[in-house]
């Protein structure tokens, strides 16, 4: 038989028969919208840590001197960038760059009354810093402010070991460039939380002319990039690495510092994969038994269009085509009500206590992502004619004269 | 019709299958002839082969040995795929249980076997579905589906899906078993009114007095074995007996055959013309007026 005429064949048995199309539909569907949310809800989770990661502290891009990631805490003062150098010009004007923000890292001591803990300090622009570092939350007081040089935000963990409340004046002490040690008194305006509670527990930042009077130097440690979009990285970054001379300069996308985040994706994305296949497994189990059915219930009918003339093969991809057919429509059911249940999951959200390492809960949503929706429409597709394929075989091999004896 | 070389030559086709342990015999040893344009009736009690045999000669079942030529074809050792290409041209059936395809409305149904026939043209397929529709008095029925129609109406259909391919044989497996008396007698008009006008090969297998009555060839089997062949000339039947059953020479011998052979009587009880031609009137009224209680 000409296949058009199979798949006509094939499209009004599927159409005509809208109970047991329901059936099939119903599972497949429900499979699909299973894996988009399972698979959406990890996805936005995942999503968030990572902007997170990056609008708290990591930026982007960070440019700084070579080597300086591995060696430079332990020698702070052997990898300044200095401030006029002219790249940092010709960074602000890159395409897709939002913002620079420049960071001095340090580390020192800090005390209030009789108190003295050590901290790792960031010296930065609070103007600047207010684009790049939308995810720090200021928990109390106020995030710090040009107007104000003489303050200092510490992490929620740092404020409780040292006792330290709003407004109350604490010292930093820490080694200057040329060994000496001088130290300099600010005022708590106010602390804050990141998504990871190690950092909150010894960090603090303080407005960066302070720091560099606090250190007596010039430059900074790092160049840290804002851009528009996370996706814009790898352009920028090979962009960068064209004009800037590596001699010069190190520049290190978001993802190699991230180290945290790569691994909870690794994990996470390993967990996805193993439940895409249970799914997928569902879907063929369920699938092929209301392929079964089908073809069980049309026994009668399988004889009657073989007695007919029909071939074998003209049975085998009559079923596989309502199989495949049924797999396309499930898919997209599934995929709209994926959207629909997705929609409705997110705006209402979902309550998240704090990740491990984190100090705050949040609202997850689903995030369905185009590729995530290709993916779901291919298993579902794929599945679907993959479970077809037994029962459509089966019925191709029907003893004519059983079969008919089916209708009495 | 005689000069017209058999639509259908059964040569000593036997067959068997298991049974659990056991092997049946269903048929034995069998062989005839069928003419072409015939209306041939393959008669017998459940059981005794005949649906068998009609499925051998549709090329659905094949023997275990001899030799079925249809149409010219010798169908042994043909492949599924060569036999369903020799049915989809060749033959149509008409089942006991009309077979229509249920999600097919009725002109869908008599579409259905052309489908696969790229030699008929969308058009000639749309022309046949009307013309044969017509035939059979379901024009106004066409978008009917299968489940809208009285058992009547659907054989009709079925009957028109049968002739929509034009095929040399129509095989009928008991096709008014499932249909009340008057129903079944219309449907096997029509039958005959199409087998006299289309010239086309009509056989049964029933146990219908009113098939084997219209019909003008009748094969009797009885326990997997042909017992009778029955050839009626114009309203004569002539039986011609195979194996060790003697062809009646003597009206004594017919009594005899009479007696053994409840359904040959009635049909001839039922038919004067026959009875007057093929037997002494008393001699046969004194023997079936004792069978026809």
């Amino acid at each position: 038989m000409p296949y058009p005429t199979t798949a006509a064949l094939a499209f009004r048995n599927v159409t005509r028969n809208a109970r047991r199309s329901a059936i099939a539909l119903i599972a497949v569907g429900f499979g699909i919208v299973a894996m988009l949310l399972a698979a959406g809800f990890i996805d936005d989770i995942l999503h968030g840590m990572r902007e997170e990661t990056i609008e708290t502290h990591l930026g982007h891009v960070q440019i700084t001197r070579p080597h300086y990631l591995e060696a430079g805490l332990a020698a702070p003062f052997d990898y300044l960038l200095p401030d006029n150098w002219p790249e940092r010009q010709l960074l602000e004007k890159t395409n897709r760059v939002v913002v620079v923000s420049p960071r001095l890292t340090f580390n020192g001591l800090i005390s209030l009354g009789d108190t003295t803990v050590s901290f790792l300090a960031d010296g930065v622009e609070p103007d600047k810093e207010k684009n790049l570092a939308k995810q720090l939350k200021i928990v109390a007081g106020q995030n710090l402010s040009e107007t104000e040089p003489k303050t200092v935000i510490l992490g929620q963990g740092l404020a409780t070991s040292l006792g330290a409340k709003l407004g109350d004046k604490v010292v930093l002490v820490a080694n200057t460039q040329k060994g000496g040690v001088n130290a300099v008194e600010v005022t708590v305006r106010g602390t804050f939380s990141t998504v990871t509670k190690a950092y909150d527990d010894v960090a603090l930042r303080l407005p960066l002319k302070t720091a560099q009077q606090l250190l007596r130097v010039q430059g900074t440690h790092r160049w840290v990039v804002l851009l528009d979009r996370t996706e814009s990285t790898a352009a920028v970054v090979a962009a960068l690495r064209q004009q800037f001379d590596s001699k010069k300069f190190d520049i290190v996308p978001w993802s190699q510092l991230a180290d945290f985040y790569n691994k909870t994706v690794t994990l996470f994305s390993r967990q996805v994969t193993v439940m895409k296949l249970i799914i997928a497994a569902i879907i063929v189990l369920s699938i092929s038994n209301t392929m079964m059915m089908s073809v069980m219930e049309r026994t009668g009918d399988v004889g009657t269009a073989m007695a007919l003339g029909n071939s074998r093969r003209d049975m085998l991809s009559l079923f596989l085509s309502e199989g495949l057919m049924l797999g396309i429509a499930g898919a997209l059911l599934g995929v709209i009500l994926g959207w629909a249940f997705a929609a409705v999951i997110s705006f209402i959200g979902i309550p998240m206590p704090p990740p491990p390492g984190a100090t705050e809960g949040f609202t997850a949503k689903i995030r369905l992502t185009p590729g995530l929706t290709s993916q779901a429409l291919v298993l579902a597709i794929l599945t679907t004619l993959i479970a077809s394929v037994y029962p459509a075989w089966k019925a191709s091999r029907m003893i004519i004269v059983d079969a008919l004896r089916h209708n009495r | 019709m005689a000069t017209r070389a058999p639509v259908v030559q059964v040569e000593h086709i036997c067959k068997d299958y298991k049974l659990g342990e056991e092997t049946v015999h269903a048929l034995k040893d069998i062989s005839f002839n069928i003419d072409d344009g015939v209306f041939l009736a393959i008669a017998g009690p459940s059981g005794s082969g005949k649906s068998t045999m009609l499925n051998m000669i549709g090329c659905i079942d094949t023997p275990t040995s001899g030799k079925i030529v249809v149409d010219g074809t010798d169908v042994s050792g043909k492949t599924p795929d060569e036999l369903a290409d020799l049915r989809s041209r060749t033959i149509s059936f008409v089942f006991q249980t009309f077979n229509l395809f249920p999600v097919l409305s009725a002109e869908e149904n008599v579409e259905y076997p052309m489908l696969r026939r790229t030699d008929i043209s969308k058009s000639e397929r749309k022309e046949r579905v009307s013309f044969f529709l017509n035939t059979v008095g379901l024009a106004k029925y066409a978008g009917h589906r299968p489940n809208q129609l009285s058992g009547g109406q659907r054989q009709r259909v079925a009957i028109a899906r049968a002739l929509a391919t034009r095929p040399r044989i129509v095989l009928a497996d008991e096709p008014t078993a499932n249909l009340d008396y008057k129903t079944g007698e219309s449907i096997l008009s029509m039958m005959k009114a199409i087998n006299r006008a289309f010239e086309t090969t009509f056989v049964f297998s029933t146990h219908d007095q009113r098939v084997m009555g219209m019909a003008d060839r009748l094969v009797r089997i009885e326990d997997g074995e042909l017992t009778t062949l029955g050839v009626r000339a114009g309203n004569v039947w002539k039986y011609v007996k195979e194996k060790d059953v003697p062809i009646p020479t003597s009206d004594a011998e017919m009594q005899q055959l009479l007696k053994e052979d409840p359904e040959l009587r009635r049909m001839i009880m039922e038919d004067p013309e026959l009875r007057r031609a093929l037997l002494d009137d008393q001699s046969v009224a004194g023997v079936a007026g004792k069978g026809g209680r």
